[in-house]
């Protein structure tokens, strides 16, 4: 596996992400560049320790966004594990130049969370035949290739979210970490659906500047 | 090749990267993504906007043994060899993926119900919190019932085209509308325009047609 290894060699070590970060901003923040490199060794050599500290940084962060979506403690944990199984078995499928391993788990997590909403759901508008609505990787999408996110570091990103005023921040946090839908955020907060939609499209521009994507 | 013209929302994007849209729209919005490349790097970044919330939030522990049985898993679990994408070509009957679980697999086993001359319709989905899909086949150069929307729609063009007062929209394109507008699209001449709405909340249709329409099909 010739393709592999050359991955594997270029792998970015601890001490290097560390200083790229400091480099970046006073308080530490996860690196892409770091995180990429250790799914390499796991992809490489079925790197348990790589695969462990992925484990320790991001499985207790999927912990909080799962009972954040209002699943269970023995629900969330289950879908945790679920997450980070299929990181596993699905290592060689993963881009670092493409997303960010957060991105990727993000998306794991995300997928997880609907179908198992789907199975729970009496509803037979969706029966259970596999097909994913939001792929995890860009390949089941089919050809054409979307913009790589890339190494971009998200500290540009982190500080855009921080900089949202309250009531853009509030949308978002709700959309993202709540699962709220435009009708239901409309109705939660009193407010006429189309200022929904203007105020999270005032907001994505905002962030999209963070990432780096002209607005 | 189909490169779509007219685009997603940036909410609808969120949305959709959340997990928070209605099952309805969700196919709409998957399907466009899978021909629109500029969609589908927006929807990258909304991506690592919800990638970012949550690693900015600080962890739930979860219980230890919960780690040592997920190592101990990793010795029966063999690492994947990457999938390939699909590369085969797309036979033109196909509907897309998402719209399968809907409609069927097929335009040609599509069964049509004639609600006017020249107007066809198929209705998906009960509209509960899921909401639903209308399937509308109008021969060219037709007048489509006037509407209006009650709540979100989302419309995506699978052949053909129509016109209306917001412009032209062609295979591929999506109307994400805001729930005020009003609008009659007007099929563009020379082969039927098929195109697929979400909508969660029922269709206000204006007129003794329209109104014979929303009997016959509850909507």
């Amino acid at each position: 596996m010739p393709k592999l290894s050359a991955i594997a060699a270029s792998k970015v070590t601890p001490l290097h992400g560390a200083s790229r970060m400091s480099k970046a901003l006073a308080h530490p923040a996860p690196d892409a560049l770091y995180w990429s490199g250790q799914m390499a060794r796991v992809a490489a050599h079925a790197d348990v320790d790589c695969f462990m500290r992925i484990y320790d940084h991001f499985a207790p962060r999927l912990n909080r966004y799962l009972l954040g979506l209002g699943l269970a403690p023995s629900q969330a944990e289950d879908l945790v594990q679920e997450s980070m199984l299929r990181v596993w078995r699905r290592a060689r499928s993963f881009d670092g130049s493409r997303a960010s391993l957060a991105t990727w788990l993000f998306r794991i997590a995300r997928n997880l969370h609907i179908d198992s909403l789907r199975k729970a759901s009496a509803s037979t508008a969706w029966p259970d035949d596999g097909i994913e609505l939001i792929p995890d990787d860009d390949a089941d999408l089919g050809t054409g290739t979307s913009a790589p996110e890339a190494f971009a570091d998200h500290v540009g990103l982190g500080r855009a979210i921080d900089a949202l005023p309250a009531g853009q921040a509030r949308l978002i946090r709700m959309s993202y970490l709540e699962s709220k839908s435009h009708s239901e955020i409309s109705g939660e907060l009193g407010m006429p659906l189309g200022s929904v939609k203007s105020t999270l499209r005032r907001a994505f521009a905002k962030l999209r500047r963070g990432l780096g994507g002209e607005a | 090749m189909i490169v779509p013209a007219r685009h997603l929302d940036a909410s609808t994007l969120i949305g959709y990267s959340a997990g928070a849209l209605p099952t309805a729209f969700a196919a709409v919005a998957a399907s466009h993504l899978a021909l629109c490349a500029s969609c589908r790097a927006h929807l990258d970044e909304a991506d690592a906007i919800g990638a970012r919330l949550i690693e900015q939030q600080d962890g739930a522990s979860l219980p230890g043994r919960a780690r040592e049985s997920l190592r101990e898993r990793l010795a029966s679990e063999p690492i994947e060899a990457p999938v390939a994408a699909d590369a085969a070509p797309r036979d033109s009957d196909l509907l897309p993926a998402p719209l399968q679980p809907w409609f069927g697999e097929r335009y040609s086993t599509l069964r049509w119900r004639m609600v006017a001359p020249g107007i066809h319709m198929l209705r998906s989905g009960d509209g509960g919190p899921d909401g639903q899909l209308l399937m509308l086949r109008t021969a060219p150069g037709r007048r489509m019932p006037m509407h209006g929307h009650g709540n979100n729609e989302l419309t995506l063009v699978l052949r053909g085209a129509y016109d209306d007062a917001l412009g032209h929209f062609g295979p591929g394109d999506v109307a994400d509308l805001d729930s005020d507008i009003e609008h009659q699209p007007v099929t563009s001449p020379g082969v039927p325009c098929i195109s697929v709405a979400a909508s969660d909340a029922p269709m206000r249709f204006n007129g003794w047609m329209a109104r014979a329409m929303q009997a016959v099909l509850r909507i």
